[in-house]
């Protein structure tokens, strides 16, 4: 990123360029330096977009003003293939008139644009108003003027890109060193999302969230056989600065990846068969998003995501009285989690973030809300997961942080394994798939270790587990304790239409299930 | 959206500006501009609307073999100097790239049939209401929910560079898709559309088929699961072929990882893998899916026979695998199309003795790419067939199957090929019969 000072040095350029390309000219309008100090000139878009908004009849309006800024930077063994940066910049206005929504955005942040959006919005609301048949009724929130701020000590947009190449690089050398690995591939994926919300009802927030991804795979091919399979490192993305890359083990791993990637390569392939699982953090966070995180969603029950994602098997008279899982499991949501992807300090409709269970002892006992949607349920508040992923999205329900608790006694992974007669160890995440309602799915892995008698053997490969989500959590019957409960997460949970990503994490430590049914996946030569 | 002199003089001015910067650099900018709008309804009323228009400007400059591109959404002079001051300075702190190529002169491309129409572009959105309405009316009357999404864009894609090549083309696309599901919740049926034009899209008549399917498909019976004959519509052949289309790889081939790999090196093309009923082809220029006659790149879009009456004829070669391995470069496809056969719908039914009838499939992932292993599981209408008819909706199943082996076992392929809105209309495809198909397990889901 520029600084303000390189922007305005580049001026005079510009105005020839402007004259030239017959485009408006303008002044950058935002600060890009960290601190969230917005150009003053905000001030009077926003008020004039809500001014707008009212006279043309709207019960409550908000505008967005959000920067998304996001940079990569790809490689492959002893070179770099790609360098990216992007930016996009805007304004959206959502209003509430004749119980209806409406939605407008545009790219051009200047206070007679806002208007002249805030009142498109209006008019779409009252054209989508003519049919309503539920009026939209938002839950209370108190007004705030407040400022959230990812904590981080290396914002990974000023580190030098020569050093994050270079970081890259010795990896994929480490990794390239180790016979048998053909291809090694690596990335660094940095988002910065700024964004200024004001309401109708008095707040006005500003916060700015940093997520990045570190990444790489190695890729082992057998000449002889022809076959070839790949490991990636297990490490996943978060809110977090260049500090959490550095104070990874991402490059010290970087040899053991490609000998893990040759081991798995030379591993039998599993028996299929029913057995008990034991998921590190880094396997079970992608099973928790996708049967736990997707089935607890408000919208999604109710039939607001049919066309799509599909609806849930978590049905709104099932609340408080269905098991989901056995007593030892409590899933909880939350947007506070340092690092989690999905924390920030308010969401997308001003709420405060906050935590609550969805399943407590085993009980399914909550669902995720935003504004909109607490009546639905006859809950007095929302629970703060309103997000629209920039300024030309509409902003939805989208998922918290979800996370399994800890379990109550001091067990690590090691306890779990010496207690197992025949298991299957799983880290890491591979194919995963889950039906329309959230029931039927089955999950891949990276690495894959046969348990027999309380040890771990040999490695395995063309592993799979099948599952029903509720048999599932119900068959959980050993978690580790607090001390290896760690966060895994994504940067692109899609939801809607049209689809939009959500960064969202999901802490828990090892846990064992049982009797669950493996698959094996090899079907070449068949 | 701009126009295509706005879009040369945009253009030329970017290169202009960024040549003052850095005279040695290799400049490219690519331009997507136009309007994205949309309506989506649920619960048989509308709950959100969009309608953005927007302009993405992509930088690309390159010093020698470094390289680095940066994009921006602001087309106001200050932004433009910011990405190109953006891309310069990350291009010149990249490490070399060896294989980066030098940029491409001005081509010749082919003229393709016009993929835009001025009033879907303009279309408003109480045009949109009306046609969601008119869906959810349907749906009323035949005491079902109807959940659905109308998505419009109207869109010009440019190139231009420093080495003096220009590429213009400005289409339209509308969709339509729905879901209705049944009261009592054991009902669920799909139905789409997809357009260049909005008078050619029938969203009523899509909202039909996935009205009568929710009904048809409700308290379905158990089935269990095994590999079984089965008859899949379009859609759901579109799912399964889209994997097989992104395996057209030659470079991964080569490389000894991919499914079209030969072994002990080289690539299976040539060999002939499937039937001679089954044909995949790409053709810029089709009538019935006209698309951009060049690629992201610049590269001029021809017509390519991927499977040629079974045969594997062909795979992508990007342009540093085609000049390493002393190939004709291939722009990356932007449409294809599996060749339809002649089975009606009741022809493809009339052979099957006992088997099932999918409407589409979902949540399709990788499980193992040597053989093209996906996974996933059918939706909205799965139906029974015994004796040449459909006696039956039953559960949902999720499979484990190759798109290789979905073609290999194909023995009939339908005579109406239809486009697909779930590809963004880029895939066009015929609904088959195939044998053999695993479905591996059961799904609650409805």
């Amino acid at each position: 990123m520029l600084s303000r000072r390189q922007l305005i040095q580049g001026a005079g350029a510009a105005a020839a360029l402007a004259a030239s390309a017959s485009v408006t000219v303008s002044w950058p309008r935002l600060a890009l330096a960290r601190g969230l100090l917005t150009d003053y000139t905000l001030d009077e878009v926003t008020a004039r977009a809500l001014a707008a908004a009212k006279a043309a009849g709207a019960t409550y309006a908000d505008i967005r003003v959000v920067r998304r800024v996001a940079e990569s930077l790809h490689t492959r063994e002893d070179h770099v293939t790609g360098v990216g940066s992007s930016d996009s910049y805007g304004l959206g206005v959502r209003v509430i008139a004749g119980g209806a929504w409406g939605f407008a955005a545009s790219a051009r942040v200047d206070g007679a644009e806002a208007e002249r959006i805030a009142r498109l919005a209006v008019d779409i609301a009252k054209a989508n108003a003519k049919v309503v048949r539920r009026p939209v009724e938002l839950a209370p929130v108190k007004p705030v003027t407040a400022a959230w701020q990812t904590p981080l000590t290396r914002d990974p947009f000023k580190i030098p890109l020569a050093e994050k190449a270079a970081f890259l690089l010795a990896i994929n050398a480490d990794v390239m060193a180790v016979p048998g690995v053909k291809f090694c591939t690596s990335s660094f994926d940095a988002l910065g999302e700024w964004k200024l919300l004001v309401t109708s009802e008095g707040s006005r927030i500003e916060q700015e969230i940093t997520r990045i991804e570190p990444g790489y795979s190695a890729t082992a091919v057998d000449a002889k056989t022809g076959e070839f399979v790949s490991r990636e490192h297990e490490l996943p993305p978060s809110q977090a600065g260049w500090e959490y890359v550095e104070g990874s083990t991402l490059r010290a791993d970087a040899r053991k990846i490609g000998e893990e990637a040759v081991a798995k390569l030379k591993a039998p392939g599993v028996t299929p068969g029913k057995r008990d699982l034991i998921l590190a953090p880094s396997n079970l966070w992608l099973t928790i998003h996708e049967s736990v995180g997707h089935s607890t969603e408000l919208d999604r029950a109710l039939g607001y995501e049919a066309n799509l994602a599909g609806t849930s098997f978590a049905t709104v008279d099932k609340l408080g009285t269905l098991r989901f899982g056995s007593d030892i499991v409590t899933l909880f949501a939350d947007k506070t989690s340092p690092g989690g992807l999905a924390s920030c300090g308010y969401d997308d409709d001003g709420v405060p973030t906050g935590r609550w269970d969805l399943v407590k002892k085993g009980l399914f006992v909550g669902y995720q809300t935003t504004r909109e949607q607490a009546a639905w349920i006859k809950e007095p508040a929302s629970r703060a997961t309103a997000y629209g992923e920039d300024f030309k999205a509409f902003p939805f329900q989208r998922m918290p942080n979800v996370s399994l608790a800890p379990g109550a006694a001091d067990k690590g992974v090691a306890d779990l394994i010496a207690a197992t007669d025949d298991g299957i160890y799983i880290t890491g995440n591979g194919s995963w798939s889950i039906d329309h309602q959230r029931y039927n799915f089955q999950f891949g892995g990276q690495m894959f270790h046969e348990i027999k008698k309380g040890k771990l053997t040999r490695p395995l490969k063309d592993v799979a587990y099948q599952a029903n989500s509720l048999d599932f959590w119900r068959s959980c019957d050993m978690i580790a304790g607090q001390r290896e409960w760690v966060m895994g997460g994504t940067l692109g949970d899609g939801k809607g239409e049209p689809v939009q990503s959500n960064g969202v994490s999901h802490g828990c430590s090892p846990a064992r299930f049982r009797k669950v049914n493996v698959l094996s996946t090899n079907t070449r030569g068949a | 959206m701009l126009t295509e002199p706005q879009a040369r003089k945009l253009t030329a001015a970017v290169l202009a500006a960024g040549k003052k910067l850095a005279k040695d650099a290799a400049l490219s900018v690519s331009m997507d501009s136009g309007r994205a709008a949309n309506t989506r309804f649920a619960r048989s009323e509308i709950t959100s609307t969009g309608d953005v228009d927007d302009t993405t400007l992509t930088v690309g400059v390159g010093f020698g073999k470094r390289h680095a591109q940066a994009s921006t959404n602001q087309t106001d002079a200050p932004a433009l100097l910011s990405v190109l001051q953006r891309a310069i300075a990350m291009a010149r702190l990249a490490p070399e790239d060896p294989e980066l190529m030098p940029l491409l002169g001005p081509q010749k491309y082919a003229s393709t049939p016009p993929g835009f129409d001025r009033a879907t572009a303009e279309l408003p959105a109480s045009a949109r209401a009306e046609a969601a309405h008119a869906a959810i009316a349907a749906a009323d009357a035949a005491k079902v929910d109807l959940a659905g999404f109308h998505d419009l864009r109207g869109a010009a894609t440019a190139l231009a560079n420093s080495a003096g090549l220009f590429a213009y083309h400005a289409a339209t696309g509308v969709s339509f898709t729905c879901t209705a599901r049944t009261p009592d919740g054991t009902g669920s049926g799909w139905g789409q559309g997809y357009a260049n034009r909005w008078s050619d899209l029938d969203t009523v008549a899509a909202a039909k088929v996935a009205i009568d399917k929710s009904v048809a498909a409700r308290r379905p019976r158990k089935l269990d699961p095994g590999r079984y004959t089965v008859v899949l519509e379009p859609a759901a052949v579109g799912d399964l072929l889209y994997f097989l289309v992104s395996a057209l790889d030659a470079r991964r081939a080569d490389e000894g990882r991919s499914f079209f790999s030969r072994q002990g090196g080289g690539t299976r093309v040539g060999e002939q893998l499937w039937g001679p009923h089954i044909t995949l082809r790409s053709d810029p220029a089709s009538k019935l899916m006209p698309s951009a006659p060049f690629d992201g790149e610049g590269l001029p879009q021809r017509p390519i026979t991927w499977i040629d009456k079974g045969k594997i004829a062909a795979l992508r070669y990007s342009r540093f695998w085609a000049e390493k391995q002393g190939q004709r470069p291939t722009a990356a496809p932007s449409v294809t199309e599996l060749a339809g056969g002649d089975a009606t719908p009741e022809a493809l039914l009339a052979g099957v003795k006992r088997g099932v009838l999918i409407t589409r499939f979902w949540y399709n992932r990788w499980v193992d790419p040597q053989s093209i292993l996906i996974t996933g599981l059918t939706r909205d209408g799965v139906f029974l067939i015994e004796d040449g008819k459909v006696v039956a909706p039953v559960n949902n199943f999720r499979y484990n199957e190759s798109p290789v082996k979905m073609l290999k076992n194909a023995d009939a392929l339908g005579k109406d090929a239809v486009r697909l809105a779930t590809a963004d209309g880029r895939m066009r495809v015929p609904a088959l019969r195939t044998h053999e198909f695993n479905l591996a397990s059961t799904s609650d889901a409805v």
